[in-house]
C-alpha cells in the first residue's frame, strides 16, 4: 500500500483511534479520581438519591389544635382532621401561645385555632372561621396542613348545607352541594410523588456532572503527567486530530451508554418510580445527550491546568443546572437571560426531554425541539473540541521542536568543544 | 507573642497564595456572587404567575366562556390556547405548550340549568410539583366558583339576603396565616436555603484545596517552616485570611437578602450575624477534618464535593427530613448544611430563641473543633507525604 494513499491514512487513523481508545480506557480504571466519577458515583449516587426521596409523600405532619369551642362540631372537625392522611393532631393546646412554643421546639408544624363561638355560629346560621397558622419554612408541610383543612371544612360545609335544605332524595342532596360537579385529574405523576418529580432530573444531572468531572480530571492528569504540561502527548499514535478526539470520546461513550442504561432502566425499576418511556425513545434522547456532554466536557477540559481545579469548577453548578432545566421553577417564568444561558448546557435539554419521555409519556416527535437542540450541541461542541485540540497539538509540537533544537544545539556545542 | 507573630507570618504568606492563584478569586468571590445572583433573579417573581393553561370547551356557551375568562384573570394562570378535544390538549402538555387544561363537555350549561349535575374536569401535571400545585389551586377554585354561582342565583331568587347566601354557601371558612411568608414567596423559601448550601460547598472545597495544594506544589515544608513547625499555628494562620473572606461573602449575602431584598427575618440582626459566623467556621472545620482524614488533595476534595451535594437533599429544606428513612434522618446530622437550615428556620426565619436550636448550634460547634482530632495527621502528612499525580 502507498504511504500517501487515502486508504492507508484512514487505516492508520482507525488503528490509532483504537489505540487511544484503549489507552483512555486503561487510564479510567487506573486513575482513582476518574474511576470515582466515571464508575463509582454513577452507580452509587442514583441509589442514594432514590433512597432519600423514596417515601415520595409527606404524611402525618404534626399539628397542634387550639380548641376554644369544646363542642360537638369542633370535635368532629378535629377527628376528621386527624384522620386525614397528610396531618396528625399531635397536641391539644389551650392558647395560641402554647402552640407557638411547640412550633419553636419543632414538635408541630402548624396550629389550628377553633374559636369559642364556633358551634354557636353554625347553629345561628352565621359564618364562622377556623384559623390555620402554618410554619412556612418547608412548603410541603404548609401544603399538607392547609389542603387537609380545606378538605375537612369542605366536607363539613356540605353536611351543614344538606341539613339546612329541605331535600327529599339523596340525588337532591348531591345537586344542592355541587350543582356543577368536577373531577380533579393529575394527568402525569398522578400520586404527586416527590421522587417521581425530582429523581428523573437528578439522574440526568448525575450523568452530566460525572462526565464533566471525569473528563476534566482525565485531562488534568494527562497534563500533569506530561513533561511540558501539554494535554496531547507527542507520540506516533497521537498524530492527527480526529483520531484523538474520536478515540477519547469513544471510550467515554462506551462507559456512559452502559451507565445511562443502568440509570434509565434499572433504578426506576428498583424503586418503582414512574416510567412510561419506551426503549426506542430513550435511545433517541440519550445518544445525543451523552455525545453532547462528552464534547462539551472535552472542550472545557482544555482549560483545566491542574486536575483538582475541575472539581471546583463543576460541582457547584449542579443545583443551578437543575433549576435551569425548569424542573422546579417553571420554564415559562424564567427570566429571558437565564433561559438563553440554559441553552449552552446539554443538561438543560437532557433533563427536559427525559422528564417528558419518562414521566409524561411523550414520544420522540413531542420532544423534537429538545433532541434537535442536543444534536446541534453535538455538532457545535464537536468542532469546538477539534479546534481546541488542534491548538493543543500545535502547542505540543512546538514544545517538542523547541526541545529538539535545544538538544541539537547542545550536541553541536559539545562537538565543537571536543574538537578544540 | 512569638506564636502570634508566626500566625501573622503564615497569614501573610497565605494572602500571597490567594492573590497569585486565580482559582481563589473565582471560587471565593466571583462564583459565589454568580450563584447568589442566579437564585435571587431566577425566582425574582416570588411566585410563578401567568403559567400557560389550555381550554377544551365543547359546550361553548356564555357561562363556560365566562368561567374561562375568570380563570384567565387569576394571577397564576394564563389561558393561552383552545383545543378541539382532550387528546390534543394532552399532547400539548406533553409538548410543553401548556401545564394544565380545563375541560367542559357538551351540554354543561343546559344540564346545569336543568339540575342534572354536569361534570367538568381539570387536568394538571405533577411532573413539576411547583406549577402542578399552584395550578391545581386555581383550577379547583374556578370549578367550585361555578357551583357557588348557581347556588347564589337560586338562593337570591328565593329572596335570601347576600349575607344569608354567603353563610349557606360557606358555613365554615378558613383564615390562613402563612407565618412570616404571607405571599408564599418561593424566592424567600428556596434562596435562603439553597444558596447558603452552595456557599458552604465552596468553603468545604477551598479549605481542603488550600491545604492540599501545599503538598501538590511542594510547598508543605516551607509552610511548616514559616509556622516554626507548629501545626496549630500553621493551620490557624492559613485559615484566618480565608475566614475573613468567607465571612465577608456570607455576610454580604445575608445582608443582601434580608435587608436588600427584604426577606423575612423575625430573629433580627443578632441571629443573622451569629448564623453566618458559626456556619463559616463549622464548614472550614469540616474541610480541614476531611483533609486530615485523607491527606490527599484529590481524595479530600472528592469527599467534600460528594458530601456537599448530598447536603442539598438531606438538609431537608425542599423535602422534609422527617419524611425520609430514619437512618437518613440520623445521618443528616453529619451535614453542616442541615444544621445551618435548622438554625436559620428556628432562629432567623421564625425568630425563636437560640435555646430552641441548641442541638444544631452544638453540632456546628463540634464541626468547628473537629480539626483538633486530625492535627497530628496533617502535620505528619506535611512532612512525609509526597504528591503523586
Amino acid at each position: 500500500m502507498e504511504k500517501d494513499s487515502l486508504i492507508f491514512k484512514i487505516n492508520e487513523g482507525i488503528h490509532d483511534m483504537c489505540y487511544i481508545w484503549a489507552r483512555e480506557m486503561k487510564s479510567t480504571f487506573k486513575d482513582e479520581g476518574v474511576f470515582i466519577f466515571f464508575i463509582f458515583v454513577p452507580l452509587l449516587y442514583p441509589l442514594l438519591y432514590s433512597w432519600i426521596y423514596s417515601s415520595e409523600v409527606v404524611r402525618d405532619v404534626p399539628v397542634a389544635i387550639v380548641d376554644m369551642s369544646h363542642s360537638d362540631q369542633s370535635r368532629t372537625f378535629i377527628r376528621h382532621y386527624d384522620a386525614s392522611p397528610d396531618v396528625k393532631v399531635a397536641y391539644l393546646c389551650n392558647s395560641l401561645d402554647e402552640g407557638k412554643a411547640l412550633i419553636g421546639k419543632q414538635l408541630v408544624k402548624g396550629i389550628i385555632y377553633i374559636p369559642s363561638d364556633f358551634e354557636t355560629n353554625i347553629n345561628k346560621h352565621q359564618q364562622t372561621t377556623i384559623g390555620v397558622y402554618c410554619d412556612m419554612s418547608i412548603m410541603l408541610y404548609y401544603k399538607g396542613i392547609y389542603q387537609s383543612a380545606t378538605g375537612v371544612v369542605g366536607e363539613m360545609n356540605s353536611e351543614i348545607q344538606i341539613a339546612q335544605s329541605n331535600n327529599f332524595t339523596e340525588r337532591d342532596d348531591e345537586v344542592t352541594i355541587k350543582p356543577l360537579d368536577f373531577a380533579e385529574i393529575p394527568i402525569f405523576n398522578s400520586t404527586g410523588g416527590y421522587a417521581d418529580f425530582l429523581i428523573p432530573g437528578v439522574l440526568m444531572l448525575i450523568l452530566h456532572q460525572t462526565l464533566l468531572l471525569g473528563i476534566g480530571l482525565g485531562a488534568g492528569t494527562a497534563r500533569e503527567n506530561n513533561r511540558y504540561r501539554d494535554l496531547v502527548p507527542v507520540s506516533r499514535h497521537y498524530n492527527g486530530l480526529f483520531r484523538i478526539v474520536l478515540g477519547k470520546s469513544l471510550c467515554y461513550f462506551m462507559i456512559y451508554i452502559i451507565m445511562a442504561a443502568y440509570i434509565m432502566m434499572v433504578i426506576p425499576k428498583i424503586f418503582g418510580f414512574v416510567q412510561i418511556a419506551q426503549m426506542k425513545e430513550l435511545i433517541g434522547l440519550m445518544v445525543p445527550f451523552i455525545l453532547a456532554t462528552i464534547f462539551f466536557g472535552m472542550m472545557l477540559s482544555c482549560v483545566i491546568r491542574y486536575r483538582e481545579n475541575v472539581i471546583l469548577l463543576v460541582v457547584f453548578t449542579s443545583v443551578p443546572f437543575l433549576f435551569l432545566s425548569g424542573i422546579s421553577w417553571p420554564q415559562s417564568n424564567m427570566p429571558g437571560a437565564w433561559r438563553a444561558i440554559a441553552c449552552i448546557f446539554p443538561s438543560t435539554f437532557g433533563i427536559r426531554g427525559f422528564v417528558r419521555l419518562n414521566t409524561m409519556g411523550a414520544t420522540l416527535p413531542d420532544i423534537q425541539q429538545e433532541y434537535q437542540a442536543l444534536w446541534g450541541q453535538v455538532i457545535v461542541y464537536f468542532f469546538a473540541t477539534c479546534a481546541v485540540y488542534r491548538y493543543q497539538i500545535i502547542h505540543a509540537r512546538h514544545h517538542a521542536i523547541e526541545r529538539l533544537s535545544m538538544m541539537k544545539n547542545k550536541a553541536t556545542e559539545a562537538k565543537a568543544k571536543s574538537k578544540e | 507573642m512569638n506564636i502570634l507573630k508566626n500566625i501573622f507570618k503564615v497569614a501573610i504568606r497565605e494572602c500571597g497564595n490567594i492573590r497569585s492563584n486565580p482559582i481563589y478569586l473565582f471560587c471565593m468571590i466571583i462564583f459565589p456572587i454568580v450563584v447568589v445572583f442566579f437564585f435571587t433573579s431566577l425566582m425574582g417573581e416570588g411566585q410563578p404567575t401567568n403559567m400557560p393553561v389550555g381550554v377544551v370547551d365543547l359546550d361553548n356557551t356564555t357561562m363556560t366562556r365566562e368561567m374561562v375568562r375568570k380563570l384567565d384573570a387569576f394571577q397564576t394562570t394564563k389561558v393561552v390556547a383552545h383545543y378541539p378535544n382532550l387528546n390534543e390538549a394532552r399532547n400539548a402538555i406533553q409538548h410543553n405548550d401548556i401545564y394544565a387544561f380545563i375541560y367542559f363537555p357538551q351540554n354543561t350549561t343546559s344540564d346545569l340549568l336543568a339540575s342534572r349535575q354536569p361534570k367538568i374536569s381539570f387536568y394538571y401535571s405533577y411532573a413539576s410539583i411547583t406549577s402542578g400545585a399552584l395550578l391545581f389551586r386555581d383550577l379547583k377554585t374556578i370549578s367550585s366558583l361555578g357551583s357557588a354561582a348557581i347556588g347564589a342565583a337560586k338562593l337570591s331568587a328565593l329572596g335570601k339576603t347576600s349575607d344569608e347566601i354567603k353563610t349557606f354557601l360557606q358555613p365554615i371558612t378558613l383564615d390562613l396565616h402563612p407565618i412570616n411568608n404571607p405571599e408564599i414567596n418561593y424566592n424567600v423559601y428556596l434562596t435562603t436555603t439553597l444558596t447558603p448550601a452552595c456557599l458552604l460547598l465552596f468553603i468545604f472545597l477551598i479549605t481542603a484545596y488550600s491545604i492540599g495544594t501545599e503538598l501538590k506544589f511542594n510547598r508543605s515544608k516551607e509552610w511548616m517552616k514559616t509556622a516554626d513547625g507548629n501545626i496549630v499555628v500553621a493551620i490557624v494562620g492559613k485559615i484566618l485570611p480565608q475566614t475573613v473572606i468567607w465571612l465577608t461573602i456570607v455576610y454580604s449575602f445575608l445582608f443582601y437578602i434580608f435587608y436588600g431584598l427584604g426577606f423575612p427575618h423575625a430573629g433580627g440582626i443578632g441571629s443573622i450575624l451569629f448564623l453566618g459566623f458559626i456556619s463559616v467556621i463549622a464548614a472550614q472545620g469540616f474541610g480541614i477534618f476531611i483533609f486530615g482524614l485523607m491527606p490527599s488533595l484529590r481524595m479530600s476534595m472528592c469527599i467534600c464535593s460528594l458530601w456537599a451535594v448530598l447536603g442539598y437533599s438531606v438538609m431537608g429544606a425542599t423535602y422534609p427530613l422527617s419524611a425520609m428513612h430514619p437512618s437518613i434522618q440520623a445521618m443528616a446530622q453529619l451535614f453542616p448544611m442541615r444544621h445551618y437550615f435548622m438554625i436559620y428556620q428556628i432562629c432567623v426565619f421564625n425568630g425563636y430563641s437560640f435555646f430552641d436550636a441548641w442541638f444544631n448550634i452544638a453540632a456546628l460547634i463540634v464541626f468547628s473543633i473537629l480539626p483538633l482530632l486530625v492535627l497530628y495527621r496533617i502535620k505528619k502528612a506535611m512532612f512525609e507525604y509526597i504528591y503523586i499525580p
